[in-house]
């Protein structure tokens, strides 16, 4: 045993399950040096107050949380299934993407069939605008499925870069939490897609 | 609409999901203090705990989908800031040393003397010798006063392989103070 | 599952329409007269100049949608403008004769965070007007992820210059965000994802696995 280990009864001390006047009168002085270990012990409280703003502003040009894991718990989330999300949930998403992509590499006449998914329960009203329908809040309505409040829609679209947003009862523009954002110039975001 | 009258953690983490990130505000000032002490003991500066916490902050964010019990955001918060803590690679002895000197010595202004601010400042130091793992049990139990049971649940471990942990924490430090003081 | 397919005709899809006379029919009931005359005017000018006129005409439209006031539209237009005068600039320095669409994608590029300096050293690579349109594309989609410009220029550099198909560059950001669902942060899955191009390209046949990027444990549920 070596000269620094604390006797087990002067670390049932430590551990605050017997006290000072529990040990015997031999271990009394380590035990004191114990006690003078703890008393050092450092429990002012920290602040950090800068640390909020920094998060925010770290996190403002963020996708916001991961997509495919959401296929998994559609109740709590929203999500938008990509075709670039096909590996990593291949099993899912093979049921829900079709390809219609007519030649192998991204020839601007490819076309690629996506299905924009939205849990939004409280929702009366969805819809989806963007580059891929002149902006039209009102020309692609998602179709709410059943009680959970998952709202869809299938679109085939050229290969290409489209941005766009959901237009939530007419009025709220949501970006697509899933999916990258870039700013709209405009004070908001709009979700990215590059097919 | 029935509505609670206290905003849960399960709430706000729903909410930042479903695309309002400004809410995410309201978990970093909910938690933010209050694992600063943590981090700030295991890594033995105020601005280190600060960079741990903020790092783990946005990667909470960044994998938020990955949080399985929104109502247990903070349990799995503190999961990810203690991966981000136990990252961190050793500093040198002496920038520790100043670091560790100098956030005892702004603490002590309020509460004490030279003498308490010594002890504070070559107990801190002795901390950073030992492993990351009890470093931690030692920061649990004795800065947060959290128990063995409480720390078992959370670290997901038992309550005998924890306190073998503490008593080498102990050894360690009667042998650090002794040698450094 | 699949609830509504909506097959939108092509003609409907907006692709490159320049020239000045298509604008203020494009725009005709989408936007305020004096949103329509500005952008025409702009989109004239930069026409002649060789950008693309598609974005400005978007962005105006955009803005009219969103109930954005007419003076924060021209604004916001006026703003893709410069963005594309720049993404030509670069592209021009990087010795790229430039075409419409690669200077969308370049412009696209700049509005998700990467500057004239990142688009001109993916013009560098020497990758085709339709490889390089693809990898400013999914530079801008990285930028957006959090993958910073570092780590984004010199993955899709090496991707460009490996030669390999466009589609090759379209599955990066999925790779990206299966990486990041692992807990690494988006640098590190760049980095990690450009490691193994490079080597792959090097060796040249595939290899089993590329080098994954190092990542903490995954924070287990408490």
């Amino acid at each position: 045993m070596s000269k620094h280990e604390f006797h087990p009864l002067v670390k049932q001390l430590l551990d605050g399950d017997i006290t000072l006047a529990d040990l015997p009168p031999e271990l009394r002085a380590e035990g004191d040096e114990a006690l003078r270990l703890l008393a050092a012990v450092d429990r002012s409280p920290v602040q950090l107050s800068a640390v909020s703003e920094h998060v925010m502003q770290a996190i403002a040009q963020r996708p916001v949380g991961s997509v495919w894991r959401r296929v998994m718990q559609p109740r709590e989330l929203r999500l938008r299934i990509r075709p670039w999300l096909l590996a990593p949930a291949l099993a899912i998403a093979a049921a829900l993407i079709v390809f219609l992509r007519t030649a192998p590499t991204a020839a601007p006449a490819s076309l690629v069939t996506v299905r924009f998914v939205l849990v939004a329960p409280e929702a009366h009203e969805v819809s989806l605008a963007g580059t891929f329908n002149q902006w039209d809040a009102h020309a692609t309505p998602l179709i709410r499925s059943g009680p959970t409040g998952v709202w869809t829609a299938t679109l085939t679209l050229p290969a290409g870069q489209h941005q766009y947003a959901f237009v939530v009862d007419g009025v709220r523009w949501v970006p697509d939490p899933g999916a990258p954002a870039v700013d709209d110039g405009f004070g908001r975001r709009n979700s990215v897609l590059t097919l | 609409m029935r509505r609670e009258t206290q905003v849960t953690d399960g709430d706000i983490v729903r909410a930042v999901l479903a695309g309002d990130r400004e809410r995410y505000a309201q978990l970093v000032e909910r938690y933010r203090d209050r694992y600063a002490r943590y981090a700030a003991r295991m890594l033995g500066s105020v601005d280190a705990a600060e960079d741990a916490v903020q790092d783990a902050f946005v990667r909470a964010f960044d994998q938020l989908a990955q949080c399985k019990d929104p109502n247990k955001f903070v349990g799995w918060f503190f999961l990810i800031l203690r991966n981000r803590c136990f990252a961190e690679r050793r500093r040198s002895r002496a920038e520790a040393s100043l670091e560790a000197a100098d956030s005892v010595a702004a603490a002590d202004r309020t509460d004490g003397g030279a003498e308490t601010a010594e002890r504070r400042r070559a107990l801190q130091l002795a901390l950073l010798a030992l492993t990351p793992d009890q470093r931690e049990v030692f920061v649990l139990k004795h800065v947060e006063g959290l128990s063995y049971g409480e720390i078992a649940e959370r670290l997901s471990t038992s309550i005998p392989s924890l306190k073998m942990r503490m008593h080498r924490a102990y050894d360690k430090l009667r042998e650090e103070l002794r040698e450094h003081t | 599952m699949i609830i509504a397919l909506l097959t939108l005709p092509l003609s409907l899809l907006g692709m490159q329409q320049t020239g000045g006379g298509g604008i203020a029919a494009r725009l005709a009931g989408r936007v305020s007269p004096e949103v329509a005359a500005l952008v025409e005017e702009l989109g004239t000018a930069a026409s002649a100049r060789g950008l693309p006129v598609d974005p400005l005409i978007q962005k105006a439209i955009e803005g009219s949608a969103k109930g954005v006031p007419s003076a924060r539209v021209t604004a916001a237009v006026r703003l893709v403008v410069m963005q594309l005068d720049t993404a030509a600039v670069a592209l021009r320095e990087g010795g790229v004769v430039t075409d419409t669409l690669v200077i969308a994608a370049g412009e696209f590029a700049i509005t998700a965070g990467l500057s004239g300096h990142d688009i001109t050293a993916l013009a560098r690579t020497g990758a085709s007007a339709q490889a390089l349109t693809v990898g400013l594309r999914v530079a801008g989609t990285l930028s957006a992820m959090g993958v910073p410009p570092a780590e984004n220029i010199e993955l899709i550099s090496t991707k460009l210059r490996s030669g390999q198909p466009a589609s090759d560059l379209l599955l990066l950001p999925a790779r990206v965000q299966a990486e990041v669902a692992r807990g690494v942060t988006p640098a590190q899955a760049a980095a990690g994802l450009e490691r193994a191009a490079a080597a792959q390209s090097r060796r040249g046949p595939p290899p089993g696995h590329g080098t994954p990027p190092p990542h903490p444990p995954a924070p287990p549920h408490p």
